[in-house]
């Protein structure tokens, strides 16, 4: 389990979330590669099909800032 | 419209168990505006399923499909123009039951089981809530009752209410529940109708309530009678 890297999917809203990654990305801070970013409009737009295909593509974890 | 709601998962595994090629075919009227049976909902119970029997290592296909109604032949047989229905061994409806029956028998070849329990004819009362309104009964009464059927909001169903067990406007039975006759004085009071309130309603008339019912519309009778 020690090398367990889950798979992220990062569910991210233009305004806030993303914002602050492009943010952090402006400032040279590094987040892990097991995250993948999808970027929404609106994360009031997140569908719960959405978050289930995520699973379903094999994601182990979803994660919404918005 | 028709109100229903989704089966529990666990029923809805366990109807379509050893099938390995499956339709889910989502109707898009009545359930697809209560939120039970329409693409989002299909897409979201497809993917469930898929989930579900990988977890138990079951090489499982499934497709998705939502046809405009299911209650009516033209639109269950353009069904074929996106999908072969014979290459499915099953094809689970999320239609309300009408729709459910229709389609098997149009597919009468083919295992059709419901995804939906079908509940009630009712309205939307918000985002979300849909309560019942209408009960069906062929003998509708609405006109002396100032727009509120008794038949399908009183629990007893009294055409000549309100009975003694009112309370504050309440239901006797479920005091949670708006008492109907209370709703239908203060309609018709509101209404200036309040003589409608002394109107003796004869016994309801159950022999108008034909089952299985039929209609042919009086244009269309000369197809259908010799």
């Amino acid at each position: 389990m020690v090398d367990y890297e889950p798979r992220v999917v990062a569910m991210l809203c233009n305004y806030c979330a993303y914002s602050a990654a492009d943010l952090a990305g402006v400032g040279r801070l590094q987040y892990p590669p097991n995250v993948r970013v999808v970027f929404y409009l609106c994360t009031g737009k997140v569908e719960i099909v959405h978050i289930l295909k995520a699973f379903e593509a094999g994601a182990d974890a979803v994660f919404v800032g918005g | 419209m028709i109100v229903a709601k989704r089966k529990p998962f666990k029923e809805i595994k366990e109807s379509v168990s050893g099938a390995n090629k499956i339709l889910i075919l989502g109707c898009g009227t009545c359930v697809a505006v209560c939120l039970a049976g329409g693409e989002k909902e299909v897409a979201i119970l497809a993917s469930q399923l898929r989930m579900a029997l990988q977890l138990e290592n079951q090489n499982v296909h499934i497709d998705e499909l939502t046809i405009e109604r299911q209650c009516d032949r033209e639109f269950i047989e353009q069904i074929n123009t996106s999908v072969n229905v014979d290459d499915y061994d099953l094809i689970l409806s999320t239609a309300c039951a009408a729709g459910v029956q229709l389609l098997s028998d149009v597919f009468d070849h083919k295992v059709v089981v419901p995804g939906l329990n079908t509940t009630f004819i009712g309205v939307a009362e918000g985002p979300g809530v849909w309560t019942e309104r209408c009960r069906a009964c062929s003998d509708c009464v609405l006109a002396d009752t100032g727009g509120i059927c008794p038949v399908t909001i009183c629990a007893k169903g009294l055409l000549n209410g309100p009975c003694g067990g009112a309370r504050n406007g309440k239901c006797e039975v479920d005091p949670e529940k708006d008492c109907a006759w209370v709703l239908i004085y203060n309609r018709l009071e509101k209404l200036g109708r309040l003589d409608k309130m002394k109107k003796i309603h004869a016994p309801k008339r159950y022999s108008v309530q034909e089952h299985p019912a039929t209609i042919i519309h009086e244009a269309y009778k000369h197809r259908y009678t010799v």
